[in-house]
């Protein structure tokens, strides 16, 4: 085992990178829904993306609902060949922001000498993202989001979501809605705002640093799955879920036949076999009042991949990854006063015995906790704000969270080899209509990759990474 | 199906031809209507209205019309007639309150009128519920104005049309057991035409919104 083995473990700084902030790049507002139902983004929103009690309904019923015109098909049996909607449900939607990082990064560009890159940066757009959201066929809806990014400087596939549901009327006028979800990241399915996929911060610049730590259901594997989840909603209260996800990556490509596919050691992180989900939750709705406690997870098993040499095959021993992780959520819907609050607690045990295997880890068992608390307020749906805490801890492995190289600039390395990253995300929002939203959010960081000062063993601190951020939001 | 009562006016004299011929269509038209009404909707609309009842309207106006949240009136044991009648103007984008706007207008856009009356049966036949309220004296004043009225600025007793129980007629809306907080907004929207209604603008022109606090509560608590 070499420190220099240590420094780059490509296949891992790609598997753990992104996740808490980058993961909430992407974003979630679609008229669509709107013109097909008719009705205005509050009912099903209190401020987008965050979904009312109506909206989670509304998702659970595989976003069917529909009073627009449709064209149909009966055969001679009355049975019904076709319902399609006259105006088909698209909707498209931009990002434009600008971030100022507390201190700039050092440039790497020109190897030796002291530069510094160009701080304050201007996205434009930061997104622009082409929905198909709404009505496919009676009982079948689908969410289906395509991404231009800036940081990719490319079109490609981001959230989708494919529901078939159907509700059955039981003894008492009590409901049971079942259905069956196609999707491409964990929880992106869910119905609460307490989740990953769907969670505070809901726009987020894409020209910070992010941690090195996160969990595989915090947004790591995100439209490299798919998933298949059969799911119930009792009485717009109980819910459960239970599916499999399998790995469905983008742009990966057989080295032997340069086809699609099947997958083979050239890809990295590829999941053996399928991994399971799971999710309860429990909703209580009184006056204005709506509450939710609920527990999801995830038990995955990777092969490493990523060797080109043919040292780690898509075979043999795995990393595994069990996730399992707490939420609650409390709504206040008032006419005047809004007010929300979201949290989780995800937690993680690594048992890496495949990267234990080639020494690409220190620790063969590793842990990491991710705690996230949001406080959300809005007058009027017109002027609001939120307050959001985060806080990821775990054990120290040099392998997953390296320290400084030879010569390296530091940044995304850990001094002390810790994942830790603690720090709090405030923002205000100005909507001069329910789907225009102007952001200005201020992320600060008290710890971060397992330090305050010099964390990364090259003389940056934590609080270095704090950022401003300017956001123009608008969907249509 | 019951047709709404109208009310004739103006002073010109009708020749005893065109009399006859009027009564004549209005006895028609009541038959008819009476008709429909007494064959009710069929079994398969009314297990569609059963169905939306259940899967949709129970999101927001709760399990059988007695919903939680005071944003969303409370249907159940409300007059079929009076419901149909709020889906139509739906429909027609006739009611312009805001929530008719952002939630109704769209909902009830593509409903029928065979489904609109299964819908207006099914939640006519819910139990009611009401919603005590603790404020004695702020209820016993409610009550106070409910059946007299407001002497002082013109304001008629509520009971004269909503009925003393507060249950309503077929064309009056049952008033009892309804939440609060939307009992006044409602108060608000005729006061401002918001929801253009002129006997309730009328009425509502002249309360006080402490009057309003109060008749809304005596309201709320009222089974």
């Amino acid at each position: 085992m070499t420190r220099s083995r240590f420094a780059s473990p490509a296949a891992w700084l790609a598997m753990l990178v992104p996740l808490y902030l980058a993961g909430a790049q992407t974003a979630w507002a679609v008229p669509s829904f709107a013109r097909q139902t008719g009705m205005a983004c509050e009912a099903c929103h209190t401020i987008f993306p965050e979904l009312t009690h109506f909206g989670r309904t509304f998702k659970a019923n595989g976003y069917t609902l529909s009073s627009l015109k449709q064209v149909r098909d009966v055969d001679a049996a009355k049975s019904e060949l076709l319902a399609l909607s006259q105006m088909p449900p698209l909707s498209i939607m931009a990002q434009v922001s600008y971030t100022d990082l507390k201190k700039t990064l050092p440039d790497l560009s020109a190897d030796g000498v002291n530069g510094k890159a160009l701080n304050g940066t201007v996205a434009f757009p930061q997104q622009i993202s082409l929905f198909y959201a709404g009505e496919i066929a009676p009982h079948l809806g689908g969410f289906i989001q395509l991404t231009y990014g800036n940081d990719s400087g490319s079109f490609g596939i981001d959230n989708t979501d494919l529901r078939f549901a159907d509700v059955a009327v039981l003894s008492g006028d009590q409901s049971l809605v079942y259905g069956v979800s196609l999707n491409n990241n964990p929880t992106v399915q869910d119905l609460w705002n307490s989740t990953p996929a769907f969670g505070f911060p809901y726009a987020a610049s894409n020209s910070m640093v992010s941690p090195l730590a996160g969990t595989q259901i915090d947004g790591t594997l995100a439209q490299s799955v798919a998933g298949l989840t059969g799911y119930v909603f009792w009485n717009e209260s109980l819910y459960a879920e239970f599916g499999f996800y399998r790995s469905a990556q983008q742009g990966a490509a057989n080295a032997l036949t340069g086809a699609a596919g099947p997958l083979d050691g050239t890809a990295s992180n590829v999941i053996s076999g399928s991994a399971p989900y799971w999710r309860v939750a429990y909703e209580y709705n009184t006056g204005r009042h709506s509450f939710e406690v609920g527990a999801y997870g995830m038990d995955v098993k990777l092969f490493p991949g990523g060797s080109p040499g043919g040292e780690q095959l898509l075979s043999g021993k795995v990393n595994r990854f069990n996730d399992v992780a707490q939420d609650l959520q409390y709504q206040y819907l008032g006419d005047v006063h809004m007010f929300s609050v979201n949290g989780t607690r995800i937690h993680e045990s690594m048992t890496l015995d495949a990267s234990a295997a080639t020494n690409a880890v220190a620790n063969k068992s590793n842990d990491l906790t991710t705690w996230r608390l949001t406080g959300t307020y809005y007058y009027r749906h017109k002027i609001g704000g939120s307050l959001g805490y985060f806080d990821t801890t775990g054990s120290a492995d040099a392998g997953l969270y390296p320290s400084p190289g030879e010569g390296s600039l530091g940044v995304v390395t850990s001094a002390n080899n810790r994942p830790d990253t603690k720090g709090w995300v405030a923002e205000v929002n100005y909507l001069p209509w329910l789907n225009t939203k102007f952001t200005l959010q201020y992320t600060g960081f008290s710890r971060f990759n397992g330090g305050g000062n010099n964390y990364d063993g090259a003389g940056r601190n934590a609080a270095d990474n704090n950022s401003l951020y300017l956001l123009v939001w608008f969907s249509y | 199906m019951k047709t709404r009562t109208t009310v004739m006016g103006g002073s010109r004299r009708l020749s005893y031809r065109t009399a006859v011929t009027a009564i004549s269509a209005g006895l028609l038209l009541a038959l008819g209507s009476h008709k429909a009404a007494a064959d009710g909707p069929d079994a398969d609309t009314t297990a569609r209205a059963h169905q939306l009842a259940v899967s949709v309207c129970a999101s927001c106006h709760g399990p059988k019309g007695n919903s939680e949240a005071p944003k969303f009136p409370r249907l159940a044991g409300q007059s079929a007639t009076y419901l149909a009648a709020q889906l139509r103007a739906f429909r027609g984008q006739t009611r312009g309150d805001p929530d008719a706007i952002g939630y109704m207008w769209g909902m009830a856009a593509n409903l029928d009128d065979k489904l609109i009356d299964a819908l207006g049966a099914y939640y006519t036949a819910q139990a009611a519920g009401h919603i005590p309220v603790k404020d004695a004296a702020l209820v016993a004043r409610g009550k106070d104005i409910y059946e007299k009225g407001v002497a002082s600025t013109g304001v008629p007793a509520c009971a004269a049309c909503h009925q003393p129980d507060a249950h309503g007629t077929p064309d009056f809306p049952r008033l009892a057991g309804q939440h609060t907080q939307y009992l006044l907004k409602q108060l608000g929207s005729f006061q401002n035409n918001m929801r253009d209604v002129a006997v309730m603008h009328g009425v509502a022109a002249g309360l006080q919104q402490s009057e309003m606090e109060a008749v809304a509560a005596f309201l709320q608590s009222q089974p």
